[in-house]
C-alpha cells in the first residue's frame, strides 16, 4: 500500500511528523511484542491504532511513553530522536497517555489526582494553592458537574476518564495516547469523548487511539494503522476503508470461519418448560457504591442471562455474595432451593455452583500449584479428595486446549488465556446446576473468547442455569437469552432480548435514564 | 470537684511527658507507612537513638547534641531498612526484624559504657512565661521543651502531607508506585526519604527518651514502645492528625501503671506495668471491630498485611 | 513469603554459598571493630562449639528450645503468616507447666510430668491462637499483634515469681520453690540431655511429614498461595489460621516448661535467652522448611554456647552473638535480593 501520511496536507509536506517510529522493536525474554514497526502521527490527526489484544499496541505505545524502553529502532518526536526512560521524560516532552487501567488513585480527591501530574510546581506548593486552581479550570471545561474535592473512587467511570484526560491535558500535551478508551464507557459516554477527541484533534494535538473497537474508527480516526502479532498488519485513511478489510488485516489469513466473522456459537434454545434453578433474593453486602444492594433475580435451567454494566458497579460484590465468599447483609441466593450464600459467621461450605471469577490469574488459581493440582481445587474442602488420573488430567488438558497440556506444570506460568482455558476446564469439566461467569473474556483474543462462549452456551444447553456478568454489549445482545443492567449495585429487571432490543436501550439502563 | 481537675490535669500532663518519645516514633512510622513501607526496624531505629543520644550527651554534657546524635543513629538503621526493603526487596517485616535484633545487640554492647552515666534534661518549661498561664500552667510546668517540639512536628506532618506536591507524591507512592512512576513521580525517592524521616524521627524520640525523660540508660530502655507504634500507626488510621490522641492513650496507661499504686491500689507492679501493651491491644482490636482499617490503609500496604 | 520463593533465577546452593561467604566477612568485620582476630575468634568458635562432649552437649542443650521457637515460627509459616510470638508463647507455657507443678508437687512422675507438658502446650496455643484468632477473624496483624503479646507474657512471669509464686525461702531472690524431682525430665544418663530436645526433633520430623503430603497439607498450601481461591471453594482461613498458630505456640510453650524444669529447676527470670526470636531467625532462614530447621538449630544453639565459652575466655560480651544474629539475618535477607536483581 503507497501510502504517505501526508499525502492529506496537501503543501505542507514540509511539516515534520509529531512522532515518527522507525523499526521499533521490543522483547520480553522469548516474546517479541513489538517487531520493527514504523509509521508516524502528525499534529492534528487522529490515528487509530487497531489490533487484536496482545497485538503489540499498547506496548508499542508504552516504548515512546518511556516505560518499556525499545530494545531497537528509533522513536522520533518532532524529527529528534528521543529514548525516554521514564514517563516523567515523555511527559516534560508534551506526551501524554490516558491508560486503559486509568493512572488515578481512588483514595484521593480530583483534586489531587490532578495535581499528580501538575509539572512546573515547586515542592512547597500543594494542590490546595493558589497554581493549583490552573489545574481545575480545564476540568470545569469538559466537567463542569465535577466536584474537585470529591474522591475520586465516587465517581462513575466515565467521569474518571474525563478526570485522567483532564490530567493529560494540563501537560499541554500535544500528543494524547487513548488506551482503548470506550472500552469502560456507556455508549453515551462514548459518544461525548469522541467528540473531545475531535475537538483535540482541531486544535492541532495529535491523537492516538489505541483500540480493537471498529466502532471508534468510524466514529473519529481519520487513519487507520492495524497491529497483528507485533508488526503492522496494515495502514490506510480510515474513510476508505472497509470493516470487512480491517477486520481480514487484524485477523490474518487464520482465525475467520464460517458465517460469523468472530466465530461465536448460536444462542442455544430454551428447554420447554421453565424452572427456576438459581434463585437471587434481595441479595445486599452493604451499602457502598461497589456493593451490591437488593438484588432479585431468578435464572432458569438452560437459559443464560447476561448482565451489562459497566465495571466497579457493583459486579465484583455481586458474583463473590453468589458464591458465597462475601457475607451478605440480607437476603439469601438458592440453587434448586437450597440456600448456598453466606451470612456472617455461617460456615463456609463447597463450592456448589460453577464459578469462573474475573481476572482467573489472581481469583481463580493457585499459581505456585500444578495444572493437576489446580483442576482438582473444587474437591479441597470435601473430606477426601477426588483425584484425577495423570491421564484423565492430560485428557482434560487436551480437550480444553490448554497449552501446554503437562500436568505438572505450574499454573502461574501458563499465558492469561490458557489460565481462562484451565479454570472453565475445572469449572465446566462436569455437568453444574449453574454456572456463574464474570467478564470471562477480557484481555481474550478472538479465538479464545469464541471458545470461552462454545463453553458457556454447552453448559446452558446441558440445562445450567448461567449467569454471565459482562460489558461486551454486543456479545450480550448476542447470546443471551435476557439482560439485566447493573448501575451503582442495583439491578434493573431483566430485558427479553428481542429484535427490538437495541444497544441504546440497554446503554441507556447503564447510564441511569429510562429505557 | 476542684481536686479532680488537679489529679486530671496533673495526669495529662504526665501521659504527654511520657508519651512524646512514642508520638515522634509513631509520627515517623506514619509517614514511612503512608508511602507503603513498614518499619517495624523503627524500635531499632529508637534505641539506637537512645543509646547513641544518651552517649553524646553524656559525653558532651549537651542533651541538644544527644538529639542531634540519636536522630543520625535513627537515619542510619532506617538506611539500612531501606537499603533491604528498596534494595534487595527483602520482605518488609522480616528486615524490620532483622534491624532490630542487630540495633538490640548493638546498643547493649554499646550501651554497657553508659549505664549509671548522667545527663542534662532538654531544659524545661517551668519558668518560662507558660508557666503563668492560667489553668493549664501548673501543668505545663511538668514538661520540657520535648513535647511541644513534639507536638510542632506533628503539625508540620499534615502540613507536608495534605499540603505540598512532596507530600502527595509520598501518599501517591503508598497508594500505587506504578501509578506514581505513570505519572511521574517517583515512588522509591519518596519511599527513601520517608523511611528516612521516619528513622530520624525514631531516633529523636529514642534520644528524648533516654536524655529527656527518664535520664538513665537501660538495656533495651524502649521496651518495644517502637513495635507499639506499628500498631499505634494502624490505629491513629495512618492519620498523622490522629497520632497524638493515640499515643496518649499509652501515655496515659504508663503514668497509671506508675500512680496507681502511689495511690494506694494494690497490684502487682509488673502486671501493672503490663497495662500500656494490653491497652494497645485492646486500642487494636476495638479499632478493626469499629472500622476495617483496610479502608484507610495505603493501597500498596496491603500487600505487605496480607 | 518464603525467602525462597524468589530465588528462582539463581541455583539455591550458588546464593546459600554467597550468603554464608557475606556473612563469615560481615562476622569477621565485627570481631575486628572489637578488637579480636576475626580468625582466631571464629576458630575458638566452633572449638567451643563442638571440641569436647562437654561443650557438645551444652549446645544440644541451648539448641532444644531454638528447634522449638523456630517450629513455632516456622508451622504458620507455612500458612504465609508472620509470627514472632515464640518469646512470648514459650513464657506462658512456662506459666501455666509451673502453675500445675505447684499445684499438686506431690502427683508420681508418671502423672506429673505429661501433665505438666501438656499444660505447658496449652498455654503457649493459648498464647498463639489469639493473635490468628485475630488474624482470621478481624485481619489483625499476626506479626504486630504477637510483637506485642511477647512483652506481657515476659512480665506476666515477673509479676508471678515476683508475687504470689515467690518462694519465701529464696531470700528474696525472685524465683519459684524448686520442682519435684517427679516433675524432672527424663535425662539421657551421663549427658545432662533431657527429653525438650527430643520433642523438638520428633516434633520437626512430624511436622515435616504432616506439611508434605495429604489434602491437609495441600488446604495449606493452597491458602497460603491464594486465600481467596481457597476460600471460594470452602477452606475455612481463619480456622487455619488459629489452628496453625495454637499449634505453632504449644511447641513455644514445651520449649519454655523444659528450659523451667530441666535448665533451671524452677521458674525465675531471665527464663529465656532471645530463644523466641532466634527460632524465627532460624525458621525464616530455613524457608519454613523443618527438615532444614533441625540441623541449623543445632549449629545456631552451638554457636549460642560457643558464646557463652567466648564470654568467659576472651570477655566478649552476652551481646555479640545477638549482634551475630542480627548480621547474619541482615545478610539471609540482603544477598538473595542482590544476586537474583543483578542476575534478571
Amino acid at each position: 500500500m503507497q501510502y504517505s501520511p501526508s499525502d492529506n496536507m496537501a503543501g505542507t509536506a514540509a511539516i515534520v511528523p509529531m512522532v515518527s517510529f522507525r523499526g521499533v522493536v521490543k522483547r520480553f525474554g522469548a516474546l517479541t511484542a513489538c517487531d520493527d514497526v514504523s509509521f508516524d502521527v502528525a499534529a492534528g490527526e487522529v490515528v487509530a491504532l487497531l489490533g487484536e489484544n496482545g497485538a503489540g499496541k499498547s506496548t508499542l505505545m508504552k516504548t515512546l511513553y518511556g516505560i518499556h524502553p525499545p530494545d531497537a529502532g528509533q522513536v522520533l518526536v518532532e524529527g529528534h530522536p528521543v529514548a525516554f526512560t521514564r514517563p516523567a521524560e515523555a511527559m516534560a516532552a508534551g506526551i501524554g497517555m490516558v491508560f486503559q487501567t486509568f493512572s488515578l488513585l481512588p483514595a484521593l480527591t480530583v483534586r489531587d489526582n490532578l495535581a499528580m501530574a501538575w509539572p512546573g510546581t515547586p515542592w512547597f506548593l500543594g494542590p490546595q494553592g493558589r497554581n493549583a486552581r490552573g489545574a481545575l479550570t480545564r476540568l470545569a471545561q469538559l466537567a463542569p458537574g465535577i466536584d474537585p474535592d470529591a474522591r475520586l473512587g465516587t465517581l462513575s467511570t466515565g467521569e474518571q476518564q474525563l478526570v485522567e484526560l483532564t490530567k493529560v491535558l494540563n501537560l499541554s500535551a500535544r500528543l494524547v495516547i487513548l488506551d482503548e478508551p470506550t472500552s469502560v464507557l456507556t455508549p453515551a459516554e462514548a459518544e461525548r469523548l469522541y467528540g473531545l477527541i475531535r475537538d483535540l484533534a482541531a486544535d492541532g494535538v495529535a491523537v492516538v487511539l489505541i483500540t480493537h473497537k471498529l466502532a471508534d474508527v468510524e466514529a473519529c480516526a481519520d487513519r487507520v494503522v492495524v497491529m497483528r502479532r507485533g508488526r503492522i498488519a496494515g495502514t490506510g485513511t480510515a474513510s476508505a476503508m472497509t470493516r470487512a478489510a480491517i477486520v481480514a488485516m487484524m485477523m490474518g489469513d487464520t482465525g475467520v470461519r464460517g458465517g460469523d466473522p468472530r466465530g461465536l456459537p448460536p444462542r442455544p434454545d430454551l428447554p420447554a418448560r421453565p424452572y427456576p434453578q438459581l434463585l437471587l433474593r434481595d441479595v445486599t453486602t452493604g451499602t457502598a457504591p461497589a456493593d451490591a444492594k437488593g438484588i432479585t433475580l431468578t435464572v432458569n435451567r438452560g437459559e443464560i442471562l447476561g448482565i451489562a454494566g459497566v465495571t466497579g458497579n457493583g459486579q465484583t460484590a455481586l458474583a463473590e455474595a453468589v458464591v458465597g465468599i462475601r457475607e451478605l447483609t440480607a437476603g439469601e441466593v438458592l440453587l434448586d432451593g437450597k440456600t448456598i450464600s453466606r451470612r456472617r459467621l455461617e460456615p463456609r461450605q463447597p463450592l456448589a455452583i460453577g464459578y469462573v471469577p474475573e481476572n482467573p490469574r489472581e481469583n481463580g488459581i493457585v499459581p505456585g500449584l500444578s495444572l493437576a493440582a489446580n483442576l482438582a481445587l473444587r474437591g479441597i474442602a470435601r473430606p477426601r479428595q477426588h483425584t484425577m488420573h495423570p491421564e484423565q488430567v492430560t485428557q482434560c488438558l487436551t480437550d480444553y486446549d490448554v497449552r501446554p497440556p503437562d500436568p505438572g506444570r505450574a499454573a502461574g506460568t501458563l499465558s492469561g488465556g490458557n489460565v481462562q482455558k484451565l479454570v472453565i476446564a475445572r469449572e465446566t469439566g462436569e455437568q453444574r446446576d449453574a454456572l456463574l461467569m464474570v467478564f470471562p473474556t477480557m484481555g481474550l483474543d478472538i479465538t479464545a473468547t469464541a471458545s470461552v462462549y462454545h463453553r458457556m452456551v454447552d453448559a446452558a444447553r446441558a440445562g445450567a442455569a448461567v449467569l454471565w456478568i459482562s460489558e461486551e454489549l454486543d456479545d450480550l445482545l448476542e447470546l443471551a437469552h435476557r439482560i439485566a443492567v447493573i448501575r451503582d449495585g442495583r439491578i434493573s429487571s431483566g430485558l427479553p432480548v428481542t429484535p427490538q432490543v437495541t444497544r441504546a436501550e440497554i446503554g441507556a439502563l447503564m447510564t441511569g435514564g429510562q429505557p | 470537684m476542684t481536686e479532680l481537675a488537679i489529679v486530671f490535669f496533673v495526669w495529662g500532663f504526665a501521659s504527654l511527658a511520657n508519651a512524646t518519645p512514642l508520638i515522634l516514633v509513631t509520627l515517623g512510622e506514619t509517614l514511612g507507612q503512608r508511602t507503603g513501607i513498614i518499619n517495624l526496624g523503627c524500635e531499632g531505629g529508637m534505641l539506637g537513638g537512645a543509646c547513641a543520644g544518651f552517649g553524646a550527651a553524656m559525653a558532651t554534657g549537651n542533651p541538644w547534641l544527644g538529639m542531634i546524635a540519636g536522630a543520625a543513629t535513627g537515619i542510619l538503621f532506617a538506611a539500612l531498612h531501606a537499603a533491604l526493603v528498596l534494595g534487595a526487596r527483602a520482605n518488609q517485616l522480616a528486615s524490620g526484624i532483622a534491624v532490630w535484633m542487630l540495633a538490640l545487640g548493638l546498643t547493649s554492647y554499646i550501651g554497657r559504657a553508659f549505664v549509671g552515666g548522667r545527663v542534662e534534661a532538654l531544659p524545661s518549661l517551668a519558668g518560662t512565661w507558660v508557666s503563668s498561664l492560667p489553668l493549664v500552667g501548673r501543668g505545663l510546668e511538668q514538661l520540657s521543651v520535648a513535647a511541644p517540639i513534639a507536638i510542632l512536628l506533628v503539625l508540620l506532618a499534615v502540613w507536608w502531607l495534605e499540603r505540598t506536591r512532596t507530600g502527595l507524591s509520598w501518599r501517591v507512592a503508598g497508594e500505587s508506585a506504578l501509578i506514581a512512576s505513570e505519572n511521574g513521580m517517583s515512588p522509591t525517592r519518596a519511599r527513601l526519604s520517608a523511611v528516612l524521616v521516619g528513622g530520624c524521627l525514631a531516633g529523636l524520640g529514642g534520644a528524648v527518651l533516654s536524655v529527656d525523660y527518664t535520664q538513665t540508660w537501660a538495656n533495651e530502655i524502649t521496651k518495644g514502645r517502637g513495635l507499639i507504634a506499628v500498631g499505634l500507626v494502624i490505629v491513629a488510621r495512618w492519620n498523622p492528625r490522629l497520632v497524638l490522641p493515640v499515643c496518649l492513650l499509652f501515655g496515659l496507661a504508663e503514668t497509671a501503671a506508675v500512680r496507681l499504686p502511689a495511690m494506694g491500689v494494690e497490684m502487682s507492679s509488673y502486671l501493672l506495668s503490663g497495662l500500656p501493651y494490653a491497652v494497645v491491644l485492646a486500642a487494636l482490636v476495638a479499632n478493626h471491630l469499629a472500622f476495617a482499617p483496610a479502608a484507610a490503609m495505603p493501597a500498596d500496604l496491603k500487600k505487605v498485611f496480607d | 513469603m518464603t525467602p525462597t520463593s524468589s530465588g528462582r533465577t539463581l541455583p539455591f546452593a550458588a546464593i546459600a554459598l554467597a550468603t554464608a561467604a557475606v556473612f563469615l566477612l560481615a562476622a569477621a568485620t565485627f570481631f575486628i571493630a572489637i578488637g579480636q582476630a576475626p580468625l582466631r575468634a571464629m576458630i575458638d568458635l566452633v572449638l567451643f562449639a563442638t571440641g569436647d562432649a562437654f561443650s557438645r552437649v551444652e549446645s544440644l542443650l541451648k539448641a532444644a528450645p531454638i528447634l522449638l521457637c523456630a517450629i513455632a515460627a516456622a508451622i504458620p509459616g507455612r500458612l504465609g503468616l508472620i509470627s514472632v510470638g515464640a518469646e512470648g508463647q514459650l513464657h506462658l507455657g512456662a506459666i501455666f507447666g509451673t502453675a500445675l507443678v505447684l499445684a499438686m508437687p506431690q502427683a508420681p512422675a508418671i502423672i506429673l510430668l505429661p501433665a505438666t507438658l501438656l499444660a505447658a502446650a496449652v498455654g503457649g496455643a493459648l498464647w498463639g491462637g489469639v493473635p490468628g484468632w485475630l488474624r482470621g477473624r478481624l485481619s489483625v496483624n499476626e506479626t504486630i499483634t504477637t510483637l506485642v503479646m511477647n512483652y506481657l507474657g515476659i512480665l506476666m512471669v515477673n509479676g508471678l515469681v515476683f508475687g504470689p509464686w515467690r518462694d519465701p525461702a529464696n531470700l528474696g531472690w525472685p524465683a519459684t520453690a524448686s520442682f519435684p524431682d517427679a516433675a524432672r525430665l527424663p535425662v539421657l544418663p551421663g549427658t545432662g540431655l533431657h527429653l525438650g530436645l527430643f520433642l523438638g526433633v520428633l516434633l520437626a520430623l512430624g511436622c515435616a511429614f504432616a506439611f508434605s503430603r495429604g489434602i491437609r497439607a495441600e488446604r495449606v498450601r493452597v491458602l497460603a498461595m491464594n486465600r481467596k481461591v481457597g476460600e471460594t471453594y470452602g477452606l475455612n482461613f481463619p480456622r487455619f489460621a488459629v489452628i496453625l498458630m495454637a499449634t505453632g505456640g504449644a511447641a513455644a510453650g514445651l520449649a519454655g516448661i523444659c528450659e523451667a524444669i530441666a535448665v533451671q529447676g524452677r521458674l525465675q527470670p531471665g527464663l529465656s535467652l532471645g530463644y523466641g526470636l532466634t527460632g524465627f531467625l532460624v525458621a525464616w532462614l530455613c524457608g519454613h522448611r523443618f527438615l532444614l530447621i533441625l540441623p541449623v538449630s543445632i549449629l545456631v544453639g552451638g554457636l549460642l554456647a560457643a558464646g557463652d565459652s567466648l564470654q568467659l575466655f576472651h570477655k566478649i560480651p552476652a551481646s555479640s552473638a545477638t549482634i551475630l544474629q542480627g548480621l547474619l539475618f541482615v545478610t539471609v535477607l540482603a544477598v538473595p535480593g542482590v544476586l537474583n536483581r543483578r542476575a534478571s
